[in-house]
């Protein structure tokens, strides 16, 4: 009986491509754009996520996120390595500079000072070089992002850059995950930071923290907070104050808010649209049935694996649709460490299973209300 | 239900068995993808606080390694040419070992002159001395003669006279004798003065000097000529941020690692805390620089017969430190701790 209620899916092949392109297009709408969404926001964390080893971080009490932070006196390193509970603490700076190229041309860079000695702060993996070469003078390492658009189509290793006066020469390509803003970030020693970035007084950014064995994180951050009256977050805290300020500071939230909500629009007023004109066509067929004695109860069922069966396929095409854009992208500077966070096909699927049981009931309720008789009209 | 696998059917076999093999390609891609934000250890080993400071209060600090007797900064006496340098960097000198000559050729020239004086000094004496015997033989001879009319009152008067202006040329010529001697013993001491000593016994440092340079008094060279510090032992003097100098408990063995060999660590004794709370030196190069941050200097005494402490600790490197704290005093800190515990 089912596999009639498929036959009759499947027999007008033009409602049934209908019915599964409206479905695995909003799947694909809702999916991809809340992928890209909450990417850009996590774009506003990548500063944070480059650096892998640190658990706490710890700023001025007045700064926010990972590029927005005003500086502490040099002692404050001091003062937090003398709270029990800290395993280490190295300084870390994060700065503006202007650099110019080798043609004369002016471009706006970061500049992250890691700590000399132990070089943490430095994004995880390296694409060409090793993180040794920043012993070497004048050196920095530059994001793979930013490469790309200072140096289109060239390799920048062994470029020369004047930054602040002073010489800098790259290299080395780090693989790091852009910010939001996608500026080239140029990382080097925090004492060659000290000379890129043009002089403030106080120039320490922030502190990096290891927790020792035996505390948490979270735990460590109050204590440090208690002891210095610096502001110490942990690192997912750090993030998600990052992904904040982007909420809060852009129109991003709304715009692809809006997108989705079209997705899911569009795709209830295809799918629905489709799906009950399918049913009211073949609302003959299920009064014979009815008219041969099949319950409503069985009828039900026909439906819902009917509704069942184009979801799964139009929600498996959209999500296949999802990750093969992101994956056609992937090598794109733009989409750099794009990632499709498994929470989002889970809600793309609720909102098909929602869009189907909407459109079923509604189609199921005129199917119940048919008369056997309604065959021979 | 007559459906035969030869007729396969597109929508109703193929399409779902696309999606299903979609599906699961999807969710392996979506799993695939998923970014690495796990914490990973650093490579190289972060300076520390380990052992019985590793989780009890206590207060960090960033200093530098010195000379127990602080670097001197050698001078010169007296301006000119180096001629001669005796020492160089690393020399363990001892007290009053020369370290570098300046041109001495005009303080030689004067104690030649100053020979020469005093020779014609003592050629002044005989030929005074001489005068003198004349003059008083005269005399005598005219004394002598008692018949007063064998000898005019003038003549005895004049042979008067020639015997007193011989005894004072006589003196005359000895006063310049002295005066020569004194002038010799003023070139000898300033022949010396060009010879530059070490005022200590300990190790030559830095030499900014080779000879045929000009040294002056009045500075000018914007480096010291020679740097030298006792290095046996070593000191280390730690900045603590004046916020965190209640805290710490003087007297007590500090913990102390090299920039760049945080795992090799020494313990230092406590030598003092210097009396003058400072201002921080922050090498900003700013214009405008201002200060708020004061530190309070301590100072340790690396141990010397600490395993390759020669090789680890040099003068004027970084270290780390970690000095234990006065437990649970002022800021609550401490208490926390314990609580926490």
């Amino acid at each position: 009986m089912l596999w009639i209620a498929i036959r009759m899916l499947t027999g007008d092949r033009q409602k049934f491509y209908g019915l599964l392109f409206g479905i695995a297009f909003s799947t694909l709408l809702i999916t991809q754009q809340l992928t890209i969404f909450v990417n850009l926001l996590e774009r506003g964390a990548s500063g944070v996520y480059n650096v892998s080893s640190a658990d706490v971080w710890v700023m001025d009490p007045v700064s926010r996120t990972s590029d927005v932070a005003y500086a502490m006196p040099s002692t404050a390193l001091d003062q937090v390595r003398g709270v029990a509970g800290v395993e280490w603490a190295v300084p870390h700076i994060r700065g503006q500079a202007s650099v110019r190229t080798k043609d004369g041309d002016l471009e706006g860079v970061a500049i992250i000072g890691v700590d000399d000695a132990t070089l943490i702060g430095l994004p995880k993996g390296m694409i060409e070089g090793s993180t040794d070469v920043l012993s070497q003078p004048d050196s920095v390492i530059i994001d793979d992002v930013g490469a790309a658009r200072m140096f289109p189509g060239a390799s920048p290793m062994g470029e020369r850059l004047e930054l602040n006066d002073q010489r800098a020469v790259v290299r080395g390509i780090a693989d790091a995950i852009p910010s939001f803003t996608s500026t080239v970030v140029l990382y080097t020693k925090y004492s060659q930071a000290l000379r890129y970035v043009p002089g403030t007084r106080n120039r320490l950014s922030f502190v990096l923290v290891g927790a020792a064995d035996g505390i948490s994180a979270k735990e460590l951050t109050e204590r440090i907070e208690k002891q210095t009256g610096l502001k110490a977050e942990t690192r997912d805290e750090f993030a998600q104050g990052g992904v904040n300020f982007i909420i809060e500071n852009t129109g991003i939230p709304l715009n692809f808010g809006i997108t989705v909500l079209l997705g899911f629009i569009v795709g209830v007023a295809i799918v629905g649209l489709t799906f009950s004109l399918f049913i009211r066509d073949n609302i003959k067929q299920f009064g014979a049935l009815k008219a041969i004695g099949v319950t409503n109860g069985k009828i039900a069922q026909m439906v819902a694996i009917q509704a069942g069966m184009v979801g799964m396929i139009g929600y498996g095409l959209g999500v296949l649709g999802t990750v093969g854009f992101i994956s056609a992208f992937s090598n794109n500077p733009t989409f750099k460490g794009f990632y499709i966070p498994w929470q989002i096909p889970l809600i793309s699927f609720a909102a098909m299973v929602l869009i189907i049981t909407l459109t079923g009931w509604v189609a199921l309720r005129g199917v119940m209300k048919t008369e056997p008789a309604a065959v021979f009209r | 239900m007559a459906l035969l696998p030869q007729n396969l059917s597109f929508s109703r076999r193929i399409l779902p068995i696309i999606a299903l093999v979609g599906l699961a390609f999807a969710v392996f891609f979506i799993w695939r993808g998923l970014p690495d934000r796990s914490l990973s250890e650093p490579d190289q080993e972060p300076a520390r606080a380990t052992g019985a400071l590793a989780n009890s209060s206590r207060v960090a600090g960033a200093g530098l390694v010195e000379p127990s007797s602080e670097i001197i900064d050698i001078g010169t006496a007296l301006s000119g040419l180096v001629t001669d340098l005796r020492v160089q960097p690393g020399d363990y000198v001892t007290k009053g070992q020369p370290l570098f000559t300046v041109d001495d050729r005009a303080a030689r020239a004067r104690i030649g002159e100053t020979n020469a004086a005093i020779g014609e000094a003592r050629a002044a004496i005989a030929e005074a001395q001489t005068a003198q015997r004349t003059a008083e033989a005269q005399l005598a001879l005219y004394r002598s003669v008692e018949d007063s009319a064998a000898v005019s009152r003038s003549e005895v008067i004049k042979a008067e006279g020639d015997a007193s202006s011989a005894r004072s040329r006589l003196q005359l010529a000895r006063a310049r004798l002295a005066a020569a001697q004194a002038a010799l013993s003023s070139a000898r001491t300033e022949l010396g003065r060009l010879t530059i000593r070490a005022p200590i016994t300990g190790e030559i440092l830095a030499v900014n000097i080779r000879p045929g340079e000009f040294v002056s008094t009045m500075g000018g060279n914007s480096q010291p000529f020679i740097r030298m510090g006792e290095t046996r032992p070593l000191y280390i003097r730690i900045d603590i941020d004046e916020s965190e100098a209640p805290r710490i408990k003087l007297g007590a063995p500090a913990l102390v690692s090299p920039r760049g060999a945080a795992d090799r660590q020494v313990n230092a004794e406590f030598v003092r805390a210097e009396p003058l709370v400072v201002p921080k030196t922050s090498l900003t190069n700013s214009a405008s620089e201002r200060v708020d941050v004061r530190v309070l200097q301590v100072l340790y005494q690396l141990p010397a017969d600490a395993e390759g402490a020669e090789q680890l600790f040099r003068v004027g490197q970084q270290v780390d430190a970690f000095i234990p704290a006065v437990d649970g005093e002022n800021n609550g800190g401490g208490k926390t701790q314990e609580t926490a515990e």
